[in-house]
């Protein structure tokens, strides 16, 4: 059953406004989301400043300022600060975004940060991608035949190798299905952007042999068809990949399957 | 909120299904199609509503009881309750689940029907009989 409102212990208030840094004459100003599980506190709004003349321009180098020089116990992913891992997946000013190549000069005024909307939050910015991770798996990104193994390995013309492009490039940062909102509805049935694309990547490898059983598995009210073309897995990918057309083509293959 | 929806044999099995397979398809399919006529009848609708506003009974048998406008606008109307069933049912799998679900589905497919029926009946009656 839906649960319409947020319980009231899961409303963020207000926190601390930490001191701004001693001797800085441009700072900018951030507030972000911090949870605290090990705790019974309400999730809270801190008030932190940056000394933009000691820290670099992205939205990531301000966090880890904050880590390094104001409060060490802030919490947050981070690995390859140059938009390949996928961890420093949050939303920032509203929208979800990595925060290594978000810049700090895209918006002006206070920075708003909070973890990726309507998942299970961990501590501070860091969401609990479980779920996330078990969806992609349930689409089996592998290739999967039924011919002999080839001695050598598996090839695929330049042509077929094409048609992968805009779908291998995913990094599993999880800002598309955490900004769509039949994804924040039903995320535990609804597979989601991210690995919707990713099943339509396997779907389409010219390799791959089991492409009937693959559209088996996405037969089902929930997984694949509660994308209504919202698209807003498309205009938040920080890679700049679509998943609504990659959806909107495997409900293709569906229709063209029945209607064969 | 997610602890209680996310159970571990989601987590175990995620290929778990949630409902009919070769239905969601086919309600897919449905959607589309009556979506894509309802489209296409869009004129005829609004060519109606501008052409009898503020017109009295007669005006209304002299446009329907033409054939050609009444039939089209009977298979509209039963067009846009199939969509409408196909709509809320989305909504209502959104909403509800199990014993509730299936008893708004039922509520949902009588009023679709009663709609299509008592519309479409009564527009044909207007072209058949006056």
């Amino acid at each position: 059953m839906a649960e319409l409102t947020l319980r009231k212990a899961d409303q963020p208030q207000k926190g601390k406004t930490w001191p701004k840094p001693e001797g800085a004459t441009r700072l900018r100003e951030f507030h972000v989301y911090r949870y605290d599980p090990d705790k019974a506190d309400n999730p809270r709004i801190d008030t932190y400043f940056v000394d933009l003349d000691n820290c670099g321009p992205m939205i990531l180098d301000a966090l880890l300022y904050i880590k390094n020089n104001t409060d060490p116990t802030l919490t947050l992913r981070r690995s390859c600060r140059e938009g390949i891992c996928g961890s420093c997946s949050m939303n920032i000013n509203g929208l979800n975004t990595l925060a290594c190549t978000k810049g700090m000069d895209d918006s002006s005024g206070p920075i708003k940060i909070y973890p990726l909307p309507h998942m299970p939050v961990v501590k501070d910015l860091v969401p609990d991608l479980t779920n996330f991770y078990a969806q992609h798996r349930a689409i089996e990104p592998w290739l999967k035949t039924t011919s002999p193994t080839p001695e050598k390995e598996w090839t695929q013309s330049v042509e077929n190798r094409a048609k992968l492009d805009g779908l291998y490039e995913c990094i599993l940062c999880a800002c598309c299905s955490t900004s769509c909102p039949s994804y924040w509805w039903n995320g535990e049935k609804y597979l989601g952007p991210a690995a919707l694309l990713q099943a339509y990547r396997w779907l389409i490898d010219s390799r791959d042999e089991t492409q009937p059983e693959r559209l088996d598995n996405l037969e089902d009210p929930f997984k694949l068809y509660r994308c209504h073309t919202i698209m807003n897995c498309a205009k938040v990918c920080p890679k700049g990949l679509n998943p609504a057309k990659a959806i909107a083509q495997i409900k293709k293959m569906m229709v063209e399957r029945k209607a064969a | 909120m997610r602890e209680s929806v996310i159970t571990t044999e989601t987590i175990a099995n995620p290929k778990s299904r949630y409902g009919s397979a070769n239905a969601s398809t086919r309600h897919f399919i449905t959607q589309r199609v009556t979506g894509a006529i309802n489209i296409l009848f869009l004129a005829l609708l609004l060519f109606i509503v501008v052409r009898l506003a503020g017109q009295d009974r007669a005006d209304v048998v002299g446009l329907l009881g033409r054939w050609w406008i009444g039939v089209p606008f009977a298979a509209l109307i039963a067009n846009v309750a199939i969509h409408m069933r196909n709509g809320m049912r989305d909504t209502l799998e959104d909403y509800l689940a199990g014993s509730m679900y299936r008893l708004a589905m039922l509520l949902n497919t009588l009023f679709c029907l009663a709609v299509a029926l008592l519309g479409a009946g009564a527009v044909l009656k207007i072209v058949f009989w006056g």
